[in-house]
């Protein structure tokens, strides 16, 4: 992966943040630095290695069963705005990539 | 479908919302319809920061049971991945789906004429719902959020690019409707957004492509066209409209010399046209990674063994045994498997009366006739379900064994059901009432056929100068005189042997 000002660019895009000139100039660098010392890992040798993850029985799984929820007025607690119940926020959601 | 220049390639992704008490990843209630917003919500599914997600285990068995019944191989692990964009009905800033390893793979559903193959089927978790508008006053664009669809369970089912005409794609999201509501996976309410079709079209030139292990690729060296995605389609209707639509666009398009791009369209119900939302130049950039939050799901043949407890026999396997083993037609078949009620009812009617009859055709067809005649017209004019009516089985029997035996007429044994079901009046004393006047009048049918032989002196010399119509007429006054309950070819033969006097 090619730590460039152009990839920089686009992370910061698909996380809808807008980055000037110079912050990307400034940002880049210090990215590049954050990800090479994560590349020290990947230099391990993990040749016929089982991925260490926490297996668990399909049987221990969460019943489905439904509980308690928040009060409305405690989920609009913390939102900036919000109207007739709803969370607003305000902008065009530009370029969407809206999936489900 | 194609036209002589193009074919059509096709391949649907669908969504559906799983029946579950409660959401995907958090105990909070899923019936969201008609509530207050943001009313069904945690911490879990507002995103805030340190809540873990622990999935729901009915969930994922009916992930496994849509997968079994489309004869798809289940994964023995179950993973999952984060698909990450940033938008705000998403609260996370990642969706967890599954990526590389859908619980579901490779499987097919068998259409009338063709077989689609399923590519996967993954469960992953629904978004909040929002919706856009400009403020009075302050002309500044906003969302409205509400989270309570937030979490909800959903499958997505992924098909190769297999499908080859519209009509082919319109019937293969109707199997899948039912086979999701047969099996109680979910009611597949397109319009409450339970079930959502999103087909995937292009058009390639005839005999430059070439379709193999689920992958369209070029003969020699054609470029292949790109895709088009249509999303927003809200009824199986629209799903082989829109279709028809697209294909009949690029064609055009093709012609004129117009370069297709890759991009996303959405399907416009009023205006019956699909309009342009984005391009998709470039992949979409995803970022997805292994969920650290959720430990891998081992799943046993114990496990699959019990889920697929819950198959039942589906649809397409009913048409083949209504077919073959009922001779029935294929519109028969079609009509009476399409819902899991109706075919359960006429199941045991067909049994019921065969003890009797002893003749399988004969039975199905006479229960098919009972059913999709009177009850069928009966229900859509009440607009209820076959569950919802009180319908008595063994007075059905009754019913259509008198019609088999000849004891009653058509027309008549229609009127009795339909009295019966209008007023709820109960069949089988409707019938003894019948059989009563039909004894009375059968003693008399003799003086009955004089009465009306004196009464219609015009029609009696018009049957005599030759017109032979005219018996027709005095059979149906001898019916009416009686009430129907008299036997037309007794009535017949009674009335021609007094007119040969």
């Amino acid at each position: 992966m090619k730590i460039n000002i152009p990839f920089i660019k686009h992370i910061a895009e698909l996380s809808r943040i807008k980055l000037s000139k110079d912050e990307l100039e400034k940002f880049t660098p210090q990215m590049k630095t954050i990800l090479d010392s994560a590349t020290v890992v990947q230099d391990v040798n993990t040749e016929g290695k089982q991925p260490m993850k926490r297996h668990i029985p399909f049987s221990t799984l969460r019943e489905d069963e439904a509980g308690e929820t928040l009060t409305q007025d405690e989920v609009l607690k913390n939102a900036p705005h919000k109207e007739l119940g709803f969370i607003k926020v305000y902008g065009k959601v530009f370029g969407s990539i809206e999936e489900s | 479908m194609g036209n002589d220049k193009y074919d059509l390639i096709v391949g649907l992704e669908i969504h559906i919302q799983t029946k579950t008490k409660s959401k995907m990843f958090c105990s909070c209630p899923t019936g969201y319809f008609h509530e207050e917003p943001n009313t069904h919500v945690c911490p879990v599914c507002l995103g805030l920061p340190g809540a873990l997600p622990v999935p729901n285990k009915r969930a994922i068995e009916l992930c496994i049971l849509m997968g079994l019944a489309t004869k798809c191989v289940i994964a023995d692990e179950i993973y999952f991945d984060r698909k990450h964009y940033f938008y705000p009905d998403l609260p996370k800033g990642y969706q967890i789906s599954q990526y590389k390893n859908p619980i579901c793979s490779n499987g097919k559903v068998e259409l009338s004429n063709s077989t689609v193959e399923i590519e996967r089927i993954h469960q992953e978790e629904d978004v909040a719902k929002s919706t856009h508008h400009i403020e009075s006053g302050t002309g500044l664009d906003y969302s409205l959020i509400d989270y309570n669809k937030s979490g909800v369970p959903l499958i997505e089912i992924v098909t190769k690019p297999c499908i080859r005409s519209a009509q082919e794609a319109k019937e293969y999201a109707t199997r899948i409707r039912q086979i999701a509501r047969y099996l109680n996976i979910s009611d597949a309410d397109m319009e409450k957004g339970q079930m959502r079709c999103e087909p995937n079209i292009s058009i390639q030139e005839k005999g430059k492509w070439d379709y193999k292990d689920g992958m369209i690729t070029a003969i020699g060296d054609y470029k292949l066209n790109p895709k088009v995605e249509i999303k927003n389609i809200g009824s199986i209707t629209a799903v082989e409209k829109s279709i028809e639509y697209e294909f009949k666009r690029l064609s055009e398009a093709l012609e004129s010399a117009e370069e297709i791009v890759q991009q996303t369209r959405g399907w416009n119900a009023d205006r019956g046209i699909t309009e342009f939302q984005r391009s998709k130049e470039t992949a979409d950039d995803y970022r997805y990674m292994a969920e650290p939050d959720i430990p891998v799901i081992e799943i046993s043949q114990e496990d699959i063994a019990r889920i697929s407890e819950e198959l039942v026999e589906l649809p397409h396997e009913k048409i083949v045994r209504y077919k073959e083993g009922y001779k029935l037609s294929e519109y028969d078949a079609e009509v009476l498997s399409a819902e899991r009620n109706v075919a359960e009812f006429y199941d045991k009617l067909v049994e019921e009366l065969d003890k009797e009859i002893k003749d399988l055709p004969t039975s199905a067809k006479l229960a098919s006739n009972s059913i999709t005649g009177t009850i069928f017209s009966w229900l859509n004019e009440k607009g209820i379900s076959i569950s919802e009516a009180d319908l008595d089985l063994d007075d059905l029997v009754e019913w259509n064994l008198a019609l088999h035996e000849n004891e009653i007429t058509k027309s008549k044994a229609e009127e009795l059901l339909k009295k019966s079901l209008d007023k709820g009046e109960d069949l089988s004393n409707l019938l003894d009432v019948f059989r009563t006047k039909a004894k009375k009048s059968a003693g008399n049918i003799e003086d009955i056929v004089k009465d009306v032989i004196k009464e219609n002196q015009n029609a009696v010399e018009d049957y005599k100068d030759g017109k032979k119509a005219s018996l027709g007429f005095l059979i149906g006054q001898v019916m009416q005189k009686t009430q129907g309950t008299a036997d037309p070819n007794e009535a017949r033969s009674i009335l021609m042997e007094e007119l040969e006097k």
